[in-house]
C-alpha cells in the first residue's frame, strides 16, 4: 500500500477501500463487533466503525501509548501531520524513545481504523475525536484546554484587538486575522519565550499552576495584577464569568510541545521479584496441587449426604458458605475458590429435586477414579476458561442484589483473557522467578487503562478496576490451584497454557514512520487469546505428564500410638483413607493426617457395619508397629457395649403373663396382617395400630383389653366426645365499631374539601359550556398553563381536574404556588398540604366564583 | 525429598522419631517450636506466634525459621504458612522497651504506624506516659509488666532491652562434694542464665531443685524463692544447705508461722496471697531486700494475684520452675509474658532413657460397679455422680489387692476424698495424711516412710507437690480432682525420682468402669499419654484373679 497508487482518500470509508484484504481482517479480528452482522460494504464498515459504541469499545482495548497517541490526535489539529504529532507526544526535545514507538501505535490506530490519511493528513475519526478532545464538562487526560480560537469564539471583536495589541502585534481588520496571529504568536516558540521573558514572576507561577492542568482558574471580578497582566495578553482566555482558562497552544508551549506530562512508550517490565530453584516451585506446586485435590473431595464428602440447599434466587446461603468454610478450615473467599472450582468443573450441581439441594455429579464418581495428575489436570483446565469468578462473590451487583457463591450474576467475561494474559506474564519470566503482583498489574493496567478522569490521577481510583481485581485473583487463585508455587510459574502451569520454557517476544519492533499500515504482519505471535480446546487438550496432556511424578505417592500403612493416635505419614490410599476416616477423627491435615481414636469414633464404625475383630484385623494390617494395647482396649470397650441396648419402632404391642397363650397367637395365620414380633417370652410388638390390633385378636376369639400409656386397664364405655379447650367466639356487632375523635375529624375535613371542589361556584368560562355537577373541567394545555400562572400571581384557588397514574380522575381544588418544569406546585384544599401536579395529567381547570 | 519433618496446615510439625535426622530436626525446630506430644513414633510440635517471637527473642531471624523447615521437610511446605511465620516473626521488634537517660524507661518503635496503632488501644493509653519524640514514648517503670503483656495480646510483642538490676549480692556457691549437675541441669541453667528470664520445664523427680539451685550459684546475689507450701518449703531449705555453700542461718522462710527474711528466703503462695482487709499485708516482702533472682516453683500453679505482683518485677530476674506447664484454666500465656518464655525442655522419656527418672509402668484398673451401685450412679445428681463413682467400694478391693501385691515395696496410696481415704487407711492399716495433719506430723510421717518403717501411706492431695518421697515404688490413685491432667502428672512423679536399685516404679490408676470417672480419668492421662507414657488398661477382675 502506498500513496502513489491512489489519491489520497477523503474519507474513512475510502481509506478503508485502499487496505488489503490482510489489513481488513486484522481490522475485524480487533473489532469483532463491526462483523456482527456483516456490514453489505466498506461504506456500512466505515460507518459503523465510526459509531459511538464501537468506538468506544476500540478505545478501551488500546494499550495507554497508542491510547495517548489518539488524545494527542485529538488535541491536534485536524488533519495533521505525522511531525505534528511526533512534536505533541515527544515534545520539542523530540524523547528518542518515544520517537521510536510512536509509528507502532500509529500503526495499530489505523489497523483498528480509528485514524485513517496518510502521514501528511492524518485523521481521528470523529467520533473518537468527540470522545477525547476536551471539554469544560470532560476534561481531556492531557490536561489541555480549548485551543485559542475555540476560547475565543464568544469574544467581542474589541476585546480581542486589545488583546492583539497588548500582546505587541500590529491590530488586524478583522477577528479571524487577529486570532489567527495571535495563535501565530503562541506556537513560536522564540516569540513567545520573548513575551513571557516579560512577565511579571508571580504571573508565571499562574502559569504553572495550571500548565498540566486542569486548565480552568477562578478569578474576581476584579483580577489581581498578575492575572491581568496575562488577561491583557490572551494567555488567560475568559470561558464564562469568573472563569479563564489557558488556551493550548500556551499550555503547549509551556510544556515544550508534549501532550502527555509522561508518555509511557513503554510497557512496565515485569521483573523477578524474588528467584527459586525451579524444583522448589515445582514440588511446592505440586504440594498445593495435591491439597486442592484433598480439598475438594473434602468438600464434596462434607456434601456427600445432600449439600446445602439451592437459595431460591440461586446460589449458596451465606451461612451455608460459612459452614463450608469452618468444615475446610479456610476463609471464605477461599472456600467460595473451591466450591466455584468444583462447579466449574462440573463435580458439583443442583439436584434439581422440589426442595434442590446441591451434590455432586455422576462425573464425580468417574473423577475420583482418576489418577491424582488427572484429576488436578480437569480442576485446572476448568479454571482457566471458567468465566464465573469466586472473587465478586460476596459483592453486591448493579441492583445491589447481593452476589453468592454458585449464584448468578458470577460471570465476568473477561476473566478467561486477564487469566491467561496473567500466567503469560509469569512464563515470559525465567524459570522460578516470581514477580512482583503489583508490577503484575501495572503491566495489565498499561496494557488496557483505563479512560476518563480516574485514569488521570491514580489516586482517585478508590476501587479497583475489574481487570486488576481480576488478575490479583487469578495470582491467589493459581497459587491456591498449585498452578504457580511460591508465586512463580511452575513447570506443569507452563505447559497448562500452552507455553514453552522461551520467553516470548516482546512488542512488535519500532518501524520507521514510512511503513504505515499492514501492521498486523508484523505482530509476533504472543498467545494473547486463550488457546482453542483442540490446543488447550493438549497443554492439559503435557501439564498432567509433568505433574504426576510430583505427587506423593499413596501409602498403605499407618503409625498407631499409644495416646489413641494414629498418624498417616503422607496420602493414604483411598480405602484404608476412608476407613480410617471412619473409625477415627481427623485432628491435622496437611502432608500427613493426624487421627484420632475416641470411643464416639470407634461407635460410629461399628456403627458402620464392621464388628470389633474386622477393625483389629485392619489396625493389624495397616500398622507398621504394634497395635496398642490402649487402643486394641478401647476398640473392645466400645464393642462391648455396642448394641445392647436395642431401639425399633413398633405401634401397639401385645403383653400376656402366660407365653403359651403368645404361642397360638404367633402360630395363627390370621395374625399375619398385624404382623406380630416376639420381643420377649411375655411380649409381642404389633405394626397394626392398637384399635386394629384389639378386633384383631378379638376375631380370633381372645378377650384382649386396652392399656393405658401407664399400664392402667383402659375401660371403654360410651362416653360423650369432647373437643380440646377452646374460646368462645367473639360477637360480631352489626356495623363497624363506632369511630375515634382524630378519624371522625380526618373524615369531615376530607368531607369538606371534596366538597368544595365539586360544588365550587364557577367562573363560566367563554369556550366551556356550564358542566354537570361532577364532572371534570376540561380545557386546553395551553389554557391550562395560562390560568395556573395567573392564579400564582393573583394567589387564588382554583378547581381543577386531574388524573392520577393509576388512571382514576378526581377534582381538586388548590392553590398554585409555583409553576415550572411542567409541574405545577400548589396547597391543595383538598389534601390539605402543599403537592407538585404535573401538568400533563390535569384535564382541565376552571376558576372558583368569587363568593 | 525424604526429610523426617511433616509440616501440617494447622501449624503442628510432626517429627518422625526413628529417622536417621530426627535429632538434628529436633535441634533446628526446638528454637521456635513447641514440643506439643511426645508419644513413641511421632513427636508434634506446634508453631506459635509466641515460639517465633521466643526465637526472635533470641536471636533468630525469619530465615532461619523458615530454612529449617525447608531443609527437614518430607513434603513442600505450604507457601502461606512460611509467608505467615515471615509477617508473624517480623512482627516482633517494631516496639522496644529501654533505658533512656533522661526519661527512664521508654518504648520506641522503627515503624510509626505501630506506635500509633498501639497508642490508641485503650488498654495500652493508661501504661504509658508522655510522648517524647514521634517514635518514642515514656512508659511507668512500674508498667513495665503490664505493658509487656498487654503488647504480646495485641500482637505486637516489644522487645525488653531495659535489662536487668543486678541486686544485692550474696555469695553462694554449688557444693560439688560426690555429686556434679547433670548435664541436662547444666544445659538448662545456662539456657535459664542466657535468656535472663524465664521457665524450665523438668520431669518430676529430675533435679529441678537443683536447676533452682545452680542459678542461684550464678547469680550469686540474694534470692527470693516462692513455693507451694511448708512442707516444700523446709525441703527447699534442706536441699540448699546440702548442695550449696548456703548454711541455715542464711535461709530464711516465710510462711504462715515464721516470718523471716534472710539472703535467701523462702515463701509460700499461700502467705503472699493472704488477704485481710482488701490488702495483700505481705506482698511488702518483694520489696524488704533488693532481690537479685526469684524463683517461682512449680509455676504451673502461680495464683492469679502472684501474676499480679510478678509484673512489677520485671527487672528482676526470674526462673520458673515446673514439670507440666498444663494449666487449667488456660494461663499459659501469662507464664509466659510475665515470668519469661520457655527456657528449657526435655520429654520425659528421654530423661528417662538417660536414667536420671526411674521408668514406670502405668495401669489403668477398671473395676465394674455392682449391680446396686450402677443404679445408684445412675440416679445421683450430676454434681455428686464423680465423687460416687470415685469412692466406690470396689476399688477399696482392687487397692487392698494392689497393695498385697507390691507387700515390702514402699507404696503411697493417693486419693482426692477424705472419707474414701480415712475409710482405706483403716482398711489397709497405714496412716493417713490430709489437709489438717500438722506439719510436724507430715514431716513424721514422710520421715518415717523414708526410712522404711512405714511402707504404705494414704495421702491426699496436700501431698501432689514437691514432696520428696524417693524410696516411694507404687503410686496408687483411687480418686482425683475430675480430669485434672497436671495432677496425674505430677502423681506420676512422686514415684519417679530414681530408685537406688534402679526398679521399676508402678503407677496404678484405679477407674470406675463406664462412668465419668473413665472419661476423667482419660482426659487426666492425656498429658502423660503425650509424653510418652503408655497407660495398659486392665480388668480388675484380672488383677483379682492373678491374686
Amino acid at each position: 500500500m502506498s500513496t502513489e497508487d491512489h489519491p489520497a482518500p477523503r474519507s474513512l470509508a475510502e481509506a478503508l477501500r485502499g487496505r488489503d484484504d490482510a489489513s481488513l481482517a486484522a481490522l475485524l479480528r480487533s473489532r469483532p463487533d463491526l462483523v456482527t452482522p456483516v456490514p453489505t460494504d466498506l461504506t456500512q464498515l466505515a460507518t459503523r466503525a465510526g459509531t459511538r459504541a464501537s468506538v468506544v469499545r476500540a478505545l478501551e482495548r488500546l494499550d495507554r501509548f497508542a491510547l495517548q497517541t489518539a488524545e494527542a490526535l485529538a488535541v491536534a489539529a485536524d488533519p495533521s501531520s505525522y511531525d505534528e504529532l511526533l512534536g505533541l507526544m515527544a515534545g520539542d526535545a523530540r524523547d528518542p524513545e518515544v520517537s521510536a514507538a510512536l509509528p507502532a501505535a500509529l500503526a495499530a490506530l489505523r489497523e483498528q481504523a480509528l485514524v485513517w490519511g496518510a502521514d501528511d493528513r492524518l485523521r481521528l475519526v470523529r467520533t473518537a475525536r468527540e470522545l477525547l478532545a476536551p471539554s469544560p464538562q470532560h476534561p481531556s487526560p492531557t490536561g489541555l484546554g480549548p485551543s485559542v480560537r475555540e476560547a475565543t469564539a464568544g469574544m467581542s471583536p474589541g476585546r480581542i484587538q486589545e488583546i492583539v495589541a497588548t500582546a505587541g502585534l500590529p491590530s488586524t481588520h478583522d477577528s479571524v486575522s487577529a486570532v489567527d496571529a495571535l495563535t501565530a504568536l503562541f506556537t513560536h516558540r522564540r516569540k513567545m519565550k520573548a513575551l513571557l521573558a516579560k512577565a511579571p514572576a508571580e504571573s508565571l507561577e499562574v502559569l504553572e499552576r495550571l500548565v498540566w492542568g486542569p486548565p480552568y482558574g477562578q478569578v474576581t471580578h476584579d483580577p489581581a495584577p498578575r492575572l491581568r497582566w496575562l488577561l491583557d495578553r490572551g494567555l488567560l482566555l475568559p470561558t464564562a464569568p469568573g472563569t479563564v482558562v489557558l488556551p493550548r497552544e500556551v499550555a503547549l508551549h509551556l510544556r515544550a510541545g508534549r501532550a502527555h506530562r509522561a508518555p509511557e512508550p513503554l510497557p512496565p517490565a515485569v521483573e523477578p521479584a524474588a528467584t527459586h530453584r525451579p524444583q522448589v516451585v515445582d514440588s511446592t506446586a505440586a504440594g498445593q496441587a495435591y491439597t486442592a485435590l484433598a480439598t475438594v473431595e473434602e468438600l464434596l464428602k462434607d456434601w456427600d449426604e445432600g449439600g446445602p440447599a439451592v437459595l431460591r434466587a440461586g446460589g449458596l446461603s451465606v451461612r451455608d458458605l460459612k459452614r463450608t468454610a469452618v468444615a475446610l478450615d479456610v476463609p471464605e473467599p477461599v472456600a467460595a475458590f473451591w466450591v466455584e472450582l468444583a462447579y466449574a468443573a462440573g463435580l458439583i450441581a443442583s439436584d434439581g429435586e422440589a426442595d434442590e439441594r446441591y451434590a455432586a455429579t455422576p462425573a464425580y464418581d468417574e473423577w475420583l477414579e482418576r489418577p491424582a495428575a488427572e484429576r488436578w489436570a480437569r480442576l485446572a483446565e476448568a479454571w482457566l476458561a471458567a468465566t464465573r469468578t469466586s472473587g465478586v462473590v460476596g459483592g453486591r451487583d448493579a441492583k445491589e442484589r447481593a452476589l453468592s457463591a454458585l449464584g448468578p450474576g458470577l460471570d465476568r467475561s473477561a476473566a478467561p483473557e486477564v487469566r491467561h494474559r496473567v500466567l503469560s506474564l509469569l512464563a515470559a519470566l525465567p524459570e522460578g522467578a516470581a514477580p512482583d503482583p503489583q508490577a503484575v498489574l501495572a503491566r495489565l493496567r498499561w496494557e488496557r487503562p483505563l479512560r476518563g478522569p480516574q485514569a488521570a490521577s491514580p489516586a482517585l481510583q478508590g476501587e479497583e478496576d475489574l481487570r486488576s481485581r481480576l488478575a490479583r485473583w487469578t495470582l491467589t487463585e493459581a497459587e491456591l490451584l498449585g498452578v504457580t508455587g511460591r508465586g512463580a510459574l511452575s513447570a506443569q502451569g507452563r505447559a497448562l497454557i500452552g507455553g514453552s520454557p522461551a520467553a516470548p517476544g516482546r512488542h512488535p519492533e519500532p518501524q520507521g514512520p514510512g511503513d504505515k499500515l499492514p501492521v498486523h504482519h508484523h505482530r509476533t505471535a504472543a498467545p494473547l487469546a486463550p488457546l482453542s480446546p483442540p490446543e488447550q487438550a493438549v497443554a492439559v496432556a503435557a501439564a498432567t505428564r509433568l505433574l504426576a511424578p510430583l505427587l506423593p505417592e499413596p501409602l498403605d500403612h499407618v503409625l498407631l500410638q499409644a495416646d489413641l493416635t494414629a498418624v498417616a505419614p503422607g496420602p493414604l490410599r483411598r480405602p484404608l483413607a476412608e476407613v480410617l476416616g471412619v473409625l477415627a477423627d481427623v485432628e491435622s491435615k496437611g502432608g500427613a493426617t493426624v487421627y484420632r481414636f475416641t470411643p464416639g469414633s470407634v461407635r460410629r464404625a461399628l456403627d458402620a457395619g464392621r464388628s470389633a475383630s474386622d477393625l483389629h484385623a485392619f489396625l493389624a494390617q495397616h500398622s507398621r508397629t504394634p497395635v496398642p494395647q490402649p487402643l486394641a482396649y478401647l476398640i473392645d470397650d466400645v464393642a462391648r457395649r455396642h448394641g445392647q441396648l436395642r431401639v425399633g419402632a413398633a405401634s401397639a404391642y401385645v403383653r400376656c403373663d402366660d407365653d403359651t397363650v403368645l404361642n397360638e397367637i404367633l402360630a395363627d395365620k390370621r395374625a399375619g396382617a398385624l404382623r406380630l414380633r416376639r420381643l420377649a417370652p411375655t411380649v409381642l410388638a404389633a405394626q397394626a395400630d392398637p384399635a386394629t390390633l384389639l378386633e384383631g385378636l378379638r376375631a380370633m376369639g381372645y378377650a384382649p383389653a386396652a392399656e393405658s400409656a401407664e399400664g392402667d386397664v383402659l375401660i371403654t364405655r360410651a362416653h360423650a366426645h369432647r373437643t380440646p379447650p377452646r374460646t368462645a367466639p367473639e360477637p360480631v356487632p352489626d356495623g363497624p365499631p363506632v369511630p375515634d375523635a382524630t378519624l371522625l375529624t380526618a373524615a369531615v375535613r376530607a368531607i369538606r374539601a371534596g366538597d368544595l371542589a365539586s360544588t365550587a361556584p364557577r367562573k363560566p368560562t367563554d369556550t366551556a359550556t356550564a358542566l354537570a355537577p361532577g364532572e371534570l373541567p376540561r380545557t386546553s394545555s395551553a389554557e391550562t398553563l395560562a390560568t395556573m400562572q395567573a392564579a400564582v400571581l393573583t394567589g387564588e384557588a382554583l378547581w381543577i381536574g386531574y388524573v392520577n397514574a393509576e388512571g382514576s380522575a378526581s377534582q381538586r381544588v388548590i392553590a398554585p404556588v409555583r409553576v415550572e418544569g411542567g409541574f405545577v406546585t400548589a396547597y391543595d384544599h383538598t389534601a390539605d398540604e402543599v403537592r407538585t401536579y404535573p401538568l400533563h395529567r390535569i384535564t382541565g381547570v376552571a376558576e372558583l366564583a368569587d363568593e | 525429598m525424604n526429610g523426617p519433618l511433616i509440616v501440617q496446615s494447622d501449624k503442628t510439625l510432626l517429627l518422625e522419631v526413628d529417622h536417621e535426622q530426627a535429632d538434628a530436626c529436633r535441634r533446628a525446630i526446638a528454637p521456635f517450636a513447641e514440643l506439643e506430644r511426645a508419644p513413641e513414633h511421632i513427636h508434634t510440635y506446634r508453631v506459635t506466634p509466641l515460639g517465633l517471637w521466643n526465637a526472635r527473642a533470641a536471636g533468630h531471624d525469619a530465615e532461619q525459621v523458615v530454612d529449617a523447615l525447608v531443609l527437614y521437610s518430607r513434603y513442600p511446605v505450604p507457601h502461606a504458612l512460611l509467608v505467615d511465620i515471615a509477617e508473624t516473626m517480623d512482627r516482633y521488634g517494631r516496639l522496644t522497651l529501654s533505658k533512656h537517660p533522661a526519661h527512664g524507661l521508654v518504648l520506641t518503635t522503627t515503624d510509626r504506624p505501630v506506635l500509633e496503632e498501639i497508642l490508641r488501644s485503650k488498654r495500652i493509653a493508661p501504661l504509658v506516659g508522655a510522648r517524647i519524640d514521634p517514635d518514642t514514648v515514656a512508659v511507668h517503670p512500674s508498667e513495665r509488666g503490664q505493658i509487656k503483656q498487654t503488647l504480646l495480646k495485641l500482637g505486637w510483642p516489644a522487645e525488653d532491652l531495659a535489662g536487668y538490676v543486678d541486686g544485692e549480692a550474696h555469695p553462694i556457691e554449688l557444693a560439688e562434694d560426690g555429686w556434679a549437675l547433670r548435664p541436662y541441669q547444666k544445659q538448662a541453667v545456662e539456657n535459664f542464665w542466657h535468656g535472663g528470664s524465664g521457665v524450665v520445664v523438668l520431669p518430676c523427680g529430675a533435679g529441678k531443685t537443683l536447676v533452682g539451685a545452680g542459678s542461684m550459684a550464678q547469680a550469686k546475689s540474694t534470692t527470693l524463692i516462692l513455693v507451694t507450701n511448708t512442707v516444700s518449703a523446709r525441703q527447699w531449705k534442706h536441699e540448699l544447705v546440702k548442695r550449696t555453700s548456703l548454711t541455715e542461718d542464711e535461709i530464711g522462710e516465710y510462711s504462715g508461722t515464721r516470718k523471716e527474711i534472710r539472703p535467701v528466703t523462702i515463701a509460700t503462695y499461700q502467705v503472699l496471697t493472704t488477704r485481710r482487709k482488701g490488702v495483700y499485708p505481705h506482698l511488702e516482702l518483694f520489696d524488704s531486700r533488693d532481690w537479685g533472682l526469684i524463683v517461682y516453683d512449680e509455676v504451673h500453679l502461680l495464683p492469679a494475684p502472684v501474676f499480679k505482683f510478678t509484673a512489677d518485677l520485671q527487672a528482676r530476674r526470674r526462673l520458673g520452675l515446673t514439670a507440666t506447664l498444663v494449666r487449667e484454666d488456660g494461663r499459659e500465656s501469662d507464664v509466659f509474658s510475665l515470668i519469661g518464655p520457655k527456657r528449657f525442655d526435655a520429654p520425659w522419656k528421654e530423661i528417662e532413657a538417660q536414667g536420671y527418672i526411674a521408668p514406670a509402668d502405668c495401669v489403668e484398673v477398671r473395676v465394674n460397679l455392682t449391680d446396686s451401685e450402677r443404679l445408684a450412679y445412675a440416679t445421683a445428681e450430676a454434681e455428686e455422680k464423680y465423687r460416687f463413682c470415685a469412692t466406690t467400694a470396689t476399688k477399696r478391693k482392687v487397692t487392698e489387692a494392689i497393695v498385697r501385691r507390691f507387700a515390702g515395696q514402699q507404696i503411697l496410696v493417693i486419693g482426692q476424698y477424705i472419707d474414701q481415704l480415712d475409710e482405706l487407711g483403716e482398711h489397709l492399716n497405714a496412716p493417713v495424711i490430709k489437709g489438717e495433719t500438722s506439719n510436724a506430723q507430715r514431716e513424721k510421717l514422710f520421715d518415717a516412710f523414708r526410712e522404711g518403717e512405714i511402707s504404705v501411706l494414704v495421702v491426699s492431695k496436700v501431698a501432689n507437690f514437691s514432696i520428696d518421697l524417693p524410696e516411694a515404688t507404687v503410686a496408687i490413685q483411687v480418686s482425683g480432682t475430675f480430669g485434672s491432667r497436671q495432677e496425674e502428672a505430677q502423681r506420676l512423679g512422686r514415684v519417679l525420682r530414681p530408685k537406688a536399685d534402679g526398679h521399676q516404679a508402678h503407677f496404678y490408676s484405679v477407674v470406675a468402669r463406664d462412668t465419668i470417672d473413665q472419661d476423667f480419668a482419660a482426659h487426666r492421662q492425656r498429658f502423660l499419654a503425650e509424653q510418652g507414657y503408655a497407660y495398659r488398661i486392665m480388668d480388675a477382675d484380672e488383677l483379682l484373679a492373678e491374686g
